[in-house]
């Protein structure tokens, strides 16, 4: 593994069985249909997708909260995938999350400063005297005032809270964050401020940040590189730039054309592309490429043959037959693979 | 009554509307001093932060917040007529087929236990004297109105059969169902996803040009506003502090707020930058600042702040105490600081 690759995930599954009302009562969903992507060091690397995407459950067996059905997750070089939770612990302290919910995340009958101590008392950090500066500088780090220790998370606005809910991921060091709609709940003002902090945070610290969420702006605004997820699969890797100015997916580029836009005259301009129908049901997929039904450029093969993630140009991978918005240079590396 | 020229097709006036709630916390303001109104076949944006009194300004107008420790003080004519303060009963005739409304959450609008054939045409025989088979047949037409595959089949089923996009389109055709003339939609899009939203903005844009309806939009999306508002009213802490026609407001904001509301707003089509914040958290309404409400989060706040500003202009209305050149001024160093970032 090269040292600028701080986790690498190779053909990532996870399947839940549900009941249904089928014959035999049962059916496989699968959430994640083989991802593999890395998270380079010092990156933030965005995850994009609408709801039933897989994006969290992804985010889950990355940092193994849930087990992955198959596939490796390697961090820093070590194959974290059937440790034991015993020998998982070390590196536990190295990825942190930040849920979505400010709310529901932080234990209502705490207060917040035990909420924060919480991972440092677990993974013995220190006397209570330590314990507690340690507490005292990651309010400051975040923004918060040391003198809160004392109350209760309903005490706290939702961008406090999401405040709250960042200082305890900060609290043992880690390496990796991975913020799962870390400011879906909360309004544009306050969001603007998570997002922000969360910025200055990764240079202070030298965070690597794994975003994960459904708004297009933020997640430009935050990622360094994007990966856009459709029923459970990584269709687009790029870096964000490129992703946002020259999409190759067609699901890309109809998302992208239908964010809605501030009508002041830096608008983008792009054609917008209305999707018809729904995302289908991840528990009965479409045979070939999962997006066919609803894609706007499907052929015959895409019904058919699904195409692989494969990388057109240098940074740049696309799961399509037909990507679009090629430049003329780069027809000549076209998917040749695939 | 004499009539002034400006408001002859106004279809809704709102003139200094207050609600406020009695609470063991003491009084809340909600709304404070709205006035607004909706012209003919016009979209009207509301947008606001959680808690600026955006939903509960419309919530009041049709008479959905009935308790004793509410009040409602203020005006709201509707085709002229006073509507505040009338009985359920007169209410009744008007809402849900005069005003129709759209909430958030397409789940809960519905009742789960019955299918949503039952539900339209329960709506449609309530205001009209259309027979039971009549008022299926049009609520039929009606799911084929708003995009529903298959709506003989799909009005027999029950609304967890549907999708939250399909049963959005559902909520419409049952506001649709008695041809409104005015369809308030309370954020509307919030609870779906992006290409879902774009369909059912589409499905709105569409139906208002078919049925000639006023909307009135409620959103906290500024995106959402640009796409669809004819005018924008932008709220804080329960009073309207900008409104003016959509593309002003976004292009030549006055107030400081909307300034921070717009520059807050991560965009798809620039570049990773610093966003512009406003320090501080929305104000709490139990303890609105004497005052300019925004006073404190404001960074160009000075003495005259103290005392609160009147909602005053030419078609384009804001309520700040700053001149008009110094928040050209003001906005022109805001807008050259986020284009080099």
């Amino acid at each position: 593994m090269s040292d600028d690759v701080l986790l690498r995930a190779t053909d990532i599954v996870k399947n839940f069985t549900i009941r249904s009302g089928g014959l035999s009562g049962r059916a496989t969903i699968q959430a994640v249909a083989g991802v593999s992507l890395e998270v380079r060091r010092g990156e933030t690397l965005g995850i994009v997708g609408e709801s039933g995407c897989g994006k969290s459950t992804l985010a889950r067996c990355l940092v193994q909260l849930m087990p992955a059905t198959s596939g490796t997750v390697e961090f820093n070089g070590s194959t974290l995938t059937g440790l034991s939770r015993r020998r998982l612990r070390p590196f536990r302290r190295e990825m942190q999350l930040v849920f979505q919910d400010p709310y529901a995340s932080l234990n209502p009958r705490r207060r917040v400063g035990d909420i924060v101590a919480e991972p440092l008392r677990i993974n013995k950090y220190g006397d209570a005297k330590k314990i507690r500066d340690r507490v005292t500088e990651l309010f400051e780090i975040v923004g918060l005032d040391p003198a809160a220790v004392n109350r209760y998370p309903h005490e706290f606005s939702g961008g406090q809270r999401q405040r709250i809910g960042i200082a305890r991921a900060l609290a043992l060091n880690p390496s990796l964050v991975v913020a799962d709609e870390p400011v879906s709940a909360l309004d544009v003002s306050v969001q603007a401020q998570v997002l922000n902090l969360m910025a200055d945070l990764q240079e202070r610290l030298n965070l690597t940040y794994l975003f994960i969420a459904h708004d297009l702006g933020v997640v430009r605004h935050v990622s360094d590189r994007v990966g856009v997820m459709y029923l459970g699969e990584l269709v687009e890797l790029a870096d964000a730039e490129t992703l946002y100015t020259q999409p190759h997916h067609p699901y890309t580029e109809a998302l992208l054309s239908v964010a809605p836009e501030l009508d002041d005259g830096r608008q983008s301009g792009r054609p917008r592309i209305v999707l018809s129908g729904d995302v289908p049901d991840p528990s009965d997929k479409p045979t070939g490429c999962p997006f066919h039904p609803r894609c706007p450029v499907a052929t015959e093969r895409c019904s058919t043959e699904k195409p692989t993630l494969v990388s057109i140009s240098p940074g740049r991978s696309v799961a399509c037959h037909y990507p679009r918005n090629l430049d003329e240079t780069m027809v000549s590396h076209e998917t040749k693979g695939s | 009554m004499p009539e002034s020229p400006d408001t002859t097709d106004a279809l809704l006036e709102v003139e200094d509307l207050r609600v406020s709630f009695a609470t063991r916390g003491g009084v809340i303001k909600a709304v404070d001093g709205l006035s607004m109104r909706v012209g003919r076949k016009e979209v009207v944006g509301i947008v606001g932060e959680s808690g600026s009194g955006k939903s509960v300004s419309m919530y009041s107008i049709i008479g959905l917040l009935r308790d004793p420790n509410v009040s409602i003080t203020g005006s709201v004519k509707f085709q002229g007529r006073e509507i505040l303060g009338l009985s359920d009963k007169e209410l009744r005739t008007i809402r849900g087929r005069d005003i129709a409304m759209i909430f958030q959450d397409p789940m809960t609008a519905l009742t789960p236990v019955y299918t949503v054939g039952w539900q339209i045409t329960e709506q449609i025989r309530t205001h009209t004297d259309l027979t039971k088979h009549q008022a299926q047949a049009r609520a039929i037409d009606l799911l084929a109105e708003v995009g529903i595959p298959d709506p003989a089949r799909r009005v027999n089923q029950y609304p967890h059969e549907f999708s939250g996009g399909m049963r959005q389109r559902v909520v419409i055709a049952m506001a649709l169902s008695c041809n409104p003339k005015l369809l308030i939609a309370d954020e509307p899009t919030t609870a779906l996803d992006v290409t879902t939203q774009a369909q059912i903005l589409e499905l709105m844009k569409k139906l208002q040009e078919t049925y000639d309806s006023s909307i009135v939009l409620i959103t906290h999306d500024m995106g959402v506003i640009s796409e669809m508002a004819d005018r924008v009213v932008v709220m804080y802490a329960g009073r309207p502090v900008e409104i003016g026609e959509r593309r002003e407001v976004i292009r030549q904001p006055l107030h400081p707020y909307t300034w921070g509301l717009l520059g807050a707003v991560p965009r798809v089509e620039t570049k990773r930058s610093r966003l512009v914040t406003i320090p501080g958290n929305p104000v709490s309404p139990l303890n609105i600042p004497a005052g300019c409400a925004f006073g404190p989060r404001c960074a160009y706040r000075f003495d005259q702040c103290d005392e609160r500003p009147p909602i005053t202009g030419e078609g384009h209305l804001d309520a700040c105490w700053l001149s008009s050149e110094q928040k050209v001024d003001l906005r022109r160093k805001i807008q050259e600081v986020t284009v080099e970032s």
